[in-house]
């Protein structure tokens, strides 16, 4: 029972981190219909990005508060390279079909990959020690390191965060819209390209955050540390439903939760494949996923 | 569809156009390495390295009065690639080739080599089988992944550690030399293993895979994956809170194992061919000190290294014996004989591996640094 | 007729010219006599088969696949092991290799076939990396691991085996012709022309009384049956076959070929082919630049082609003396993508 807790938490933070990444390819998919293959490389530049302002700020002994700032930097500055992204490999694309755009999206992603092996090496960097405590709450006889209750409770945040944005203001009801209806809310009088600019504005920053939140809670990133991590919560997102916030959340939360008692109670070997079948049989039963809406194929 | 022959032919003509006739002149030296892909700072080292080691060689007039120059091909860490980089190599017109790290990458380019009378020397690759083909002009200055397994299972049993666990990266080189481990360990009745099991690399979160083991409770780890894993396995024990002893092989030779882990680093053990720094000669000195002023930073690892020792016994045996592939065969299997190496003595027995006892234990001390235990 | 003749014409002599080219790089002077090239060209003949079978699932019926990849190992592996364990001579596992992939295509098609577009996406990822997996873990100790199995066999046909990168050369090639022969006469069939329309209008097509399941389900099976002899043909080549050769990045290649060349349109392919795999190696002066170089051309030419470089062209029906396309060809003037992208939005 208290390996059982024990195995519960380990999934739930790593769970946290594909969630908040799987939100940035649900958004994207909401509002394009696109599955933006680069936004792993993104999770990547965030961790990146977070390192050099770390050093460069000279912060390492900074606590909470110079996470904070590292984070918000971050974050601003992918979601810049998120929107050059939109603008430069998917709107010229805008309506040439999908699978285009989808292409294009592989392109992007050996690119950002590549650059970030030439700007920042090839070698694993690390991130310096110290810098979140290291204290280890007992629940319950399970352990629980303060860093992985910090992850999980501030993925909790940015996700609770985007939640009331989407659901509560006018511009969230815009995202809406958008995604609901690109011809009908453009009738509406919503600026689409503003919209579809500001998803990449925010999805991009959620996945920066998780980038910091890896090197913080790590130590080790890596330029192609994408590629795994960018699967994995796509397939979250997938899991819950592409397109569907809430899906994206719960998505990535069970994968990593599966992944954990896969590798306790199973194999650890093949703990991807048990993943994966059971995302195969949950796709049977549930064909758009666990929170998707079930459209008809055409209107 | 009448363009398509032109517009697909039209696609070639890079390839030919890239085929200049040969002239004599520099002696070449093949390097194939993966500069890009997951090896890719193995590989970028590896370039670095004995790019470092040419200029300082021409600088001292050369090889037999002419120039070297290395011929650099990149084979992206995987073996589709890396046939295509040997082809590329081969037309380039090198009699000998450096190279390469990962064990399935260099077996795609052999046959390619050998069939066009190269010599080549691997730098990384420790799978038994790539000796054991008979390849007359193949050699590696790495030891073989049963030496390795031999140190590991007489580690433990010196240690005297009864029940263990071995955990592997599903990688080649890692699975071979766990399976080398347990089979010994068996056959010796050194220990119990009473978990053996694979890890995913690249996946940072190793908190389930540690949970399950510290319910299994072995009396030691024997892990043998690469550096990344190893630090971020002994980081997020020490956050659970859970020591146990953990050994490592020789892929975790490297300085990056102690940046990722800190202080949970203390008291990690692992096998390996000994340190450039502690080997005592003057050549091996002064070139980590050049290496480091060029660079701003040691090798990160073992295999770079021997990527230069590679290099450094073909200038030799050219030195001796001129650019015939077959006459730098043969001298390095019958009349090299203790070369110093910035790896210590190299010699090469029948089947052109590495002949002697290479892997000494290490220990991390408090301080982050290898030190050699004796 | 004549556009067909012409059509012909042409293929025959772009295979002529290739069939030409290892006797003549030698003469040409190349260095090596040409084995760079030839090395390369054998690699781009697997990818060409192995998009050409793709284009049935992906370019003609529209279904969003991309994880041919499994099926190309499932087929190499099927051949390596009967070639090595129980010593067939490695082309005689030819139809056998390409019958289990299919078999495999078949088991995962049946449940999910009905799956909308991007869902159907991620399961056949996910078959990519379960059988990744399963190769890497040795499962049924048939796979050799993470080692592979090596010491696969040299081709022989009537009696000549096959040594030289030429020689494989030949069998490539010659297996790719036969590919664009045998496809070409699929596209123009009655099967071709169902599976086109359920790729523009699957509601339609059903009301039409076509059975779309099934044509999907058969679509799926065929091109992984190809993919599969594509895997001999790779273990014929390579001789050694493992994990690494089989990953998810191959499927993205080779999807990114199909959607590049301009799905559905063979010409496309080839020329995809041609770019996608040749660019890699042309590039490979820029040394560790490579790869980056290659992602922002493919990047470029997707904006600069959207519809593909060599995009499908409407089918014609001779209409008796009138022109004017017929609603078919109407039909393929739309925006390539399965219904599900265009319904996804209005729903």
């Amino acid at each position: 029972m208290q390996e059982f807790l024990q195995q519960l938490i380990n999934g739930l933070a790593v769970g946290g981190l594909y969630a908040l990444i799987a939100l940035g390819y649900t958004m994207v998919y909401g509002v394009l219909k696109l599955i933006n293959f680069a936004h792993g490389e993104l999770f990547a530049l965030g961790a990146y990005l977070g390192l050099t302002l770390l050093t460069a700020l000279g912060l390492a002994g900074g606590g909470p508060a110079a996470v904070a700032l590292i984070l918000l930097f971050a974050m601003g500055l992918v979601a810049l390279a998120g929107y050059l992204l939109e603008r430069v490999a998917y709107r010229p694309l805008r309506g040439s079909g999908r699978l285009t755009a989808v292409v294009s999206a592989l392109g992007a992603s050996i690119f950002f990959q590549n650059a970030m092996m030439l700007v920042f090496g090839a070698k694993a960097r690390v991130y310096p020690g110290g810098i979140l405590s290291g204290e280890v709450f007992t629940l319950l006889g399970a352990q629980i390191p303060a860093t992985r209750i910090l992850l999980l409770a501030s993925s909790l945040l940015l996700m609770l965060l985007l939640y009331w944005f989407i659901h509560h203001t006018r511009t969230g009801a815009a995202v809406r819209a958008v995604s609901l209806d690109q011809g009908a809310a453009r009738l509406m009088g919503i600026d689409v390209n503003r919209v579809i600019s500001l998803v990449f504005l925010i999805g991009p920053a959620l996945g920066a955050a998780a980038g910091v939140m890896a090197g913080l809670l790590y130590g080790q990133i890596k330029y192609d540390m994408g590629v795994l991590y960018g699967l994995k919560a796509f397939t979250a997102a997938i899991l819950g439903g592409i397109g569907n916030i809430p899906g994206a959340m719960a998505g990535g939360i069970l994968l990593g939760v599966i992944e954990a008692l896969g590798a306790a109670y199973i194999s650890i070997a093949w703990k991807d494949a048990i993943a994966f079948c059971l995302l195969i049989l949950i796709l049977i039963f549930r064909p758009t996923g666990l929170l998707g809406e079930r459209t008809a194929d055409k209107v | 569809m009448k363009k398509l022959p032109f517009l697909a032919l039209l696609t070639l003509l890079p390839f030919l156009a890239s085929a200049a006739p040969s002239l004599a002149g520099p002696v070449k030296i093949g390097l194939l390495a993966p500069l890009t892909g997951p090896f890719a700072s193995e590989g970028q080292d590896m370039k670095n390295l004995v790019s470092l080691l040419a200029e300082e060689l021409n600088r001292a007039g050369g090889v037999n009065g002419s120039p070297v120059e290395v011929v650099v091909e990149d084979d992206g860490s995987a073996p589709r690639s890396a046939a295509n980089a040997a082809n590329r190599l081969v037309a380039r017109g090198v009699p000998v080739v450096v190279g390469t790290y990962g064990s399935a990458v260099t077996e795609a380019s052999q046959e390619i080599f050998a069939e066009a009378g190269i010599v080549q020397i691997a730098t990384g690759s420790t799978a038994i089988r790539l000796t054991a083909k008979g390849l007359e002009r193949f050699f590696r200055t790495c030891p073989r992944d049963d030496e390795q397994g031999r140190v590991a299972a007489e580690t433990i049993a010196r240690l005297g550690f009864r029940n263990i666990a071995i955990l592997h990266d599903n990688s080649v080189y890692a699975k071979g030399l766990a399976e080398e481990s347990r089979e010994r360990i068996r056959r010796k009745g050194v220990a119990n293993v009473i978990f053996y099991d694979a890890l995913q690399p690249n996946e940072r979160d190793y908190s389930a895979i540690l949970t399950k083991l510290k319910g299994i409770g072995p009396e030691a780890i024997l892990f043998t994956g690469y550096y990344t894993e190893a630090g971020l396995l002994l980081r997020q024990m020490a956050e659970m809170r859970w020591s146990v002893p953990m050994i490592g092989g020789d892929a975790t030779n490297n300085v990056g194992l102690v940046e990722i882990a800190g202080k949970a680093a203390t008291g990690y053990r692992f096998i390996s061919p000994a340190l450039p720094a502690d080997i005592d000669t003057p050549a091996a000195r002064a070139f980590l000190a050049a290496y480091q002023a060029e660079y701003k930073t040691l090798p990160g690892s073992i295999w770079p290294v021997l990527a230069g020792d590679a290099f450094n016994v073909l200038v030799e045996a050219i030195k001796a014996r001129g650019t015939d592939p077959g006459a730098i065969a043969g001298y390095l299997h019958k009349e090299l004989r203790d070369f110093e190496g910035l790896t210590g003595k190299i010699s090469f027995d029948y089947s052109g591996d590495r002949v002697g006892d290479l892997y000494r234990l290490y220990e991390v001390d408090a301080e982050g640094r290898f030190v050699l235990v004796p | 007729m004549i556009a067909a003749r012409r059509s012909l014409l042409s293929w025959s002599a772009f295979f002529a010219s290739l069939a030409a080219l290892p006797p003549l790089l030698p003469l040409l002077g190349v260095d090596g006599g040409g084995a760079v090239q030839i090395g390369v060209l054998n690699d781009i003949g697997i990818y060409l088969i192995l998009a050409l079978s793709l284009n049935i699932i992906l370019g003609h019926a529209g279904i969003f696949h991309m994880g041919h990849t499994a099926f190309f190992a499932v087929g190499a592996y099927a051949a390596a092991i009967l070639n090595t364990s129980c010593g067939w001579p490695i082309l005689s596992a030819l139809p056998v290799a390409g019958l289990l992939a299919a078999l495999l295509a078949f088991l995962v098609a049946v449940p999910v076939i009905r799956l909308r577009g991007d869902y159907l996406l991620v399961v056949t990822i996910g078959v990519v990396e379960i059988v990744r997996i399963c190769l890497v873990n040795n499962i049924f100790g048939l796979t050799g691991g993470a080692n592979g199995i090596a010491g696969i066999g040299r081709a022989v046909i009537l009696g000549r085996r096959l040594t030289t990168p030429a020689d494989i050369f030949y069998l490539i090639w010659s297996f790719a012709a036969l590919s664009v022969l045998l496809f070409s006469l699929l596209e123009n069939s009655r099967f071709g022309r169902a599976l086109n329309y359920i790729r523009e209008d699957e509601v339609a097509a059903a009301g039409c009384g076509i059975n779309t399941g099934r044509h999907k389900i058969q679509a799926f099976v065929l091109g992984a049956f190809w993919a599969g002899m594509a895997g001999t043909l790779f273990a014929v080549k390579t001789r050694l076959v493992d994990p690494e050769s089989f990953t998810f990045s191959e499927s993205v290649m080779l999807f990114a070929i199909v959607i590049l060349g301009g799905a559905g349109s063979m010409a496309g392919i080839v020329l995809g082919t041609f770019l996608l795999i040749g660019l890699q190696e042309i590039f490979r002066d820029f040394l560790e630049a490579r790869m980056l170089v290659f992602g922002a051309a493919m990047v470029a030419m997707m904006i600069f082609r959207p519809q593909g470089l060599l995009p499908a062209r409407a089918r014609r029906y001779d209409t008796g003396g009138r022109t004017g396309a017929s609603p078919g060809a109407a039909g393929r003037e739309k925006k390539p993508g399965p219904p599900a992208g265009n319904g996804a939005a209005g729903t």
